[in-house]
C-alpha cells in the first residue's frame, strides 16, 4: 500500500496543476503582507476603536500572529478551489487521459487503487494549508514581529498571551485541515463519475457556495438544516482561538467533518469499484 | 495446471438497449497466438476489457490459469499483461518511471532498473528511457505499451489491436516482437484485430466474432482447410468461361466476384480445367488458389 501511495503522491506532485495552488498562496500571502506593510496599524487600530477609550493598551498589537489570522479568515473562501484544482483531477484526470486501461488491468484491487489515491489527495489538501501556515506566520513574524493575538469574533473581542499561540495556531491549522479534507473529499468523489477535471471543480465550488450561503441565511425555516451541512462546520479552525475552548462545538464540527468525508469516500469506493472503463 | 489458461464461459456485456458482445466461450492455450478476429464494432475489446476486468459483464465467467477473475481478481490478473486499444500513458512522466508505476502495480514494489531497461531494450527504447512519453511518436508508444505489458514476465499477453495506426515497418517490427515472444520466451498472445493479413501472419488458433457473437473458434489451418480448393481464374469473357467451368463435373461452387470467378477445384485437375477454357477460346490470364483468411472470415461473417 505505501508504494501505492508513494506513485500516487509522485504523479500528483509531478503535475503542473498542482503547483498552481501553492504559486497562488505564494503570491497571495506576500501581496497581503505588503498590503498590511503599506497600511500599517490602521486595520487594528479601526478595531480597537471603542477599546482604546476605556482600556491602556501597550505592546505590539499589530504583530505576526494577528496578520496569520487575519490571512486564515480571509483565505477559506479561496483555499477550496486550489484543492479541487487537484482533488478533483484524481480520478477524472485518469479517466480522461486512458490510464485508468493501464492501472485497471493490473493484480491491484480497486480498493487499493481507490484509497492509494484518496490518501495522496488527502496529503496535497494538508499541503496546502501547511504551506498557508508556514508562509503567513515565517512571513507574518519576519515583517511584523511577534507579541500577544487580538483575536476578533462576532462575539467580541478575545486577548491571547503570545505564549499559548503555537499550540492554539497548531490546534486551528489542524481543524482547517479536518475542514479541507471534506472539500477534498466531495471533489474526489465528483471526479468519480465524470471524465473531465472542470466538472468536479465547478461542482465542488458550487455546492461549497450554495451551502455556505446557507449556512449564513439568518432564516429560521433553513435553522434545522445547517448543522447536517458540512459548510456550517468548516470555520471550526476558529475556535481554537476562543478562551476557554468551546469542546462541545469543537466535537460536534470535527465529527461532522469526519462523517461527510467517510460518506464522500465510501460513495466514491462504491461508484469506483462497480465502474466500467469505457474510454 | 490446465493447458488452458484463459477460457471464458458464456461471457456477455448488456448496455442499455444492445449487447455488445453474447455468449463468447473462448479457450486459449498456453503457447498459443491466438487471434482474435472481427471487423470495427465486433464487440472485440469489450470482450477484452471483460477479461482484463475493466468491464464487468452482464452474464458469463472468465477464467485465468485456473482463478476465477471474478473471485480471485488478483492471483487470475497476476500472470497476465495487456494493451487495451491504444496503449495511454502518464504523458508527463518519462518512459522509464512509467514502466515504475505500471510494474509496481503487478509487484507491489518498485521493479528494480535492470529489469526496466531490459524490457525497454527488447522494444527498442533503451535510449530514450528518460525521454518524457509526451515526445514519443505513436509506433513509439505502442512499443511501449508492449514493454509495460512485458515488464513483470506475464505468461499471457493481451493485445488489443497492436498495429492500430502504425506505418508498415511499425506494424512488421510488432509482428516480429510477437513472433518471437512466443518463439523465444514461450509467452502466449491473444492478439485482437481487424486486420485479416496480420493475424493470418502471426496466429496459431483463433476465434471470430462478429455484431457480438462469436462465429468460430479454432487452429488456424484447421479453419483454411475448410476454405482449401478455392480457385481464383482471371479469366475473359467472363460469361463464356463461366459457362465452360459450369460443364465440367470435377469443378463446382462456381461464384462470379469483383476479381473473377472462383470455383472449388481439386488441385489435380487444374490443368485440364485450364485446358477446357483454352479450347473453349477463353483467354486466361491468372489461376490463383484462394485459401486465405480473408475468403474465410468474409465467408463466415458475409461481409461479401
Amino acid at each position: 500500500m505505501l508504494n501505492l501511495i508513494y506513485w500516487e503522491l509522485f504523479k500528483t506532485y509531478a503535475k503542473w496543476r498542482t503547483y498552481i495552488g501553492f504559486i497562488a498562496v505564494g503570491i497571495l500571502i506576500p501581496v497581503i503582507m505588503w498590503i498590511m506593510w503599506v497600511e500599517g496599524g490602521k486595520f487594528i487600530q479601526h478595531q480597537l476603536r471603542s477599546l482604546q477609550s476605556e482600556f491602556l493598551i501597550t505592546g505590539n498589537l499589530f504583530n505576526g500572529w494577528v496578520i496569520a489570522q487575519l490571512i486564515m479568515n480571509g483565505l477559506w473562501v479561496h483555499v477550496p478551489a486550489l484543492i479541487t484544482l487537484v482533488a478533483g483531477d484524481q480520478l477524472s484526470g485518469e479517466a480522461t487521459s486512458g490510464t485508468f486501461r493501464l492501472t485497471l488491468i493490473r493484480p491491484v484491487s480497486r480498493t487499493r487503487i481507490l484509497n492509494a489515491k484518496y490518501i495522496a489527495t488527502l496529503i496535497y489538501t494538508a499541503s496546502i494549508v501547511i504551506s498557508i501556515a508556514a508562509l503567513s506566520i515565517g512571513l507574518g513574524m519576519w515583517i511584523f514581529g511577534t507579541g500577544d493575538l487580538i483575536a476578533f469574533d462576532k462575539d467580541g473581542i478575545t486577548i491571547l498571551p503570545e505564549s499559548d499561540l503555537y499550540i492554539r495556531f497548531l490546534f486551528a491549522y489542524a481543524l482547517a485541515i479536518w475542514s479541507m479534507f471534506v472539500v477534498a473529499s466531495l471533489a474526489f468523489f465528483i471526479s468519480s463519475f465524470v471524465e473531465n477535471a472542470i466538472g468536479p471543480i465547478i461542482t465542488t465550488m458550487t455546492v461549497i457556495v450554495i451551502f455556505l450561503i446557507i449556512s449564513n441565511l439568518p432564516v429560521e425555516s433553513v435553522e434545522g438544516i445547517k448543522p447536517w451541512l458540512f459548510t456550517t462546520h468548516m470555520n471550526v479552525w476558529q475556535q481554537a482561538f476562543r478562551d476557554p475552548y468551546d469542546w462541545e462545538r469543537i466535537r460536534t464540527s470535527v465529527l461532522a467533518l469526519g462523517a461527510n468525508s467517510l460518506f464522500f469516500w465510501a460513495i466514491t469506493l462504491f461508484i469506483f469499484r462497480r465502474k466500467d472503463i469505457l474510454s | 495446471m490446465s493447458d488452458i489458461i484463459l477460457r471464458t464461459k458464456n461471457l456477455g456485456k448488456h448496455y442499455k438497449n444492445r449487447w455488445a458482445a453474447q455468449e463468447i466461450n473462448l479457450e486459449v492455450h498456453r503457447g498459443d497466438v491466438f487471434g482474435f478476429l472481427g471487423p470495427n464494432g465486433a464487440g472485440k475489446s469489450t470482450t477484452i476489457r471483460m477479461i482484463l476486468s475493466l468491464i464487468t459483464p452482464t452474464t458469463g465467467t472468465v477464467e485465468l490459469f485456473g482463478h476465477d477473475l471474478f473471485k480471485k481478481r488478483e492471483a487470475a490478473l497476476q500472470n497476465v499483461g495487456g494493451i487495451v486499444e491504444k496503449p495511454d500513458f502518464y504523458l508527463y512522466l518519462s518512459a522509464y518511471r512509467n514502466m515504475q508505476i505500471a510494474g509496481s502495480l503487478t509487484l507491489g514494489k518498485t521493479p528494480d532498473d535492470k529489469k526496466i531497461n531490459e524490457t525497454l531494450g527488447i522494444v527498442g527504447l533503451a535510449e530514450r528511457s528518460m525521454d518524457k512519453v509526451k515526445t514519443f511518436s505513436h509506433g513509439m508508444k505502442q512499443r511501449l505499451g508492449i514493454a509495460q505489458a512485458l515488464l513483470c514476465d506475464p505468461q499471457l499477453i493481451m493485445l488489443d489491436e497492436p498495429t492500430n495506426g502504425l506505418d508498415p515497418q511499425g506494424m512488421k517490427e510488432v509482428r516480429e516482437l510477437i513472433t518471437r515472444l512466443t518463439t523465444e520466451r514461450g509467452i502466449t498472445v491473444f492478439l485482437s484485430s481487424h486486420l485479416l493479413n496480420e493475424v493470418e501472419q502471426v496466429a496459431t488458433r483463433m476465434a471470430i466474432i462478429n455484431k457480438g457473437k462469436m462465429i468460430v473458434q479454432g487452429k488456424v489451418e484447421d479453419l483454411l482447410k475448410a476454405n482449401a480448393n478455392k480457385i481464383l481464374f482471371n479469366v475473359e469473357p467472363v460469361k463464356r468461361s463461366m459457362a465452360v467451368l459450369k460443364k465440367i463435373k470435377t469443378v463446382s461452387e462456381i461464384i462470379q466476384t469483383d476479381e473473377g470467378i472462383v470455383a472449388k477445384i481439386d488441385g489435380k485437375e487444374i490443368p485440364s480445367v485450364v485446358n477446357e477454357l483454352v479450347k473453349a477460346k477463353c483467354r486466361v490470364f491468372s489461376v490463383q488458389p484462394k485459401h486465405s483468411l480473408e475468403e474465410y472470415f468474409l465467408s463466415v461473417t458475409d461481409e461479401r
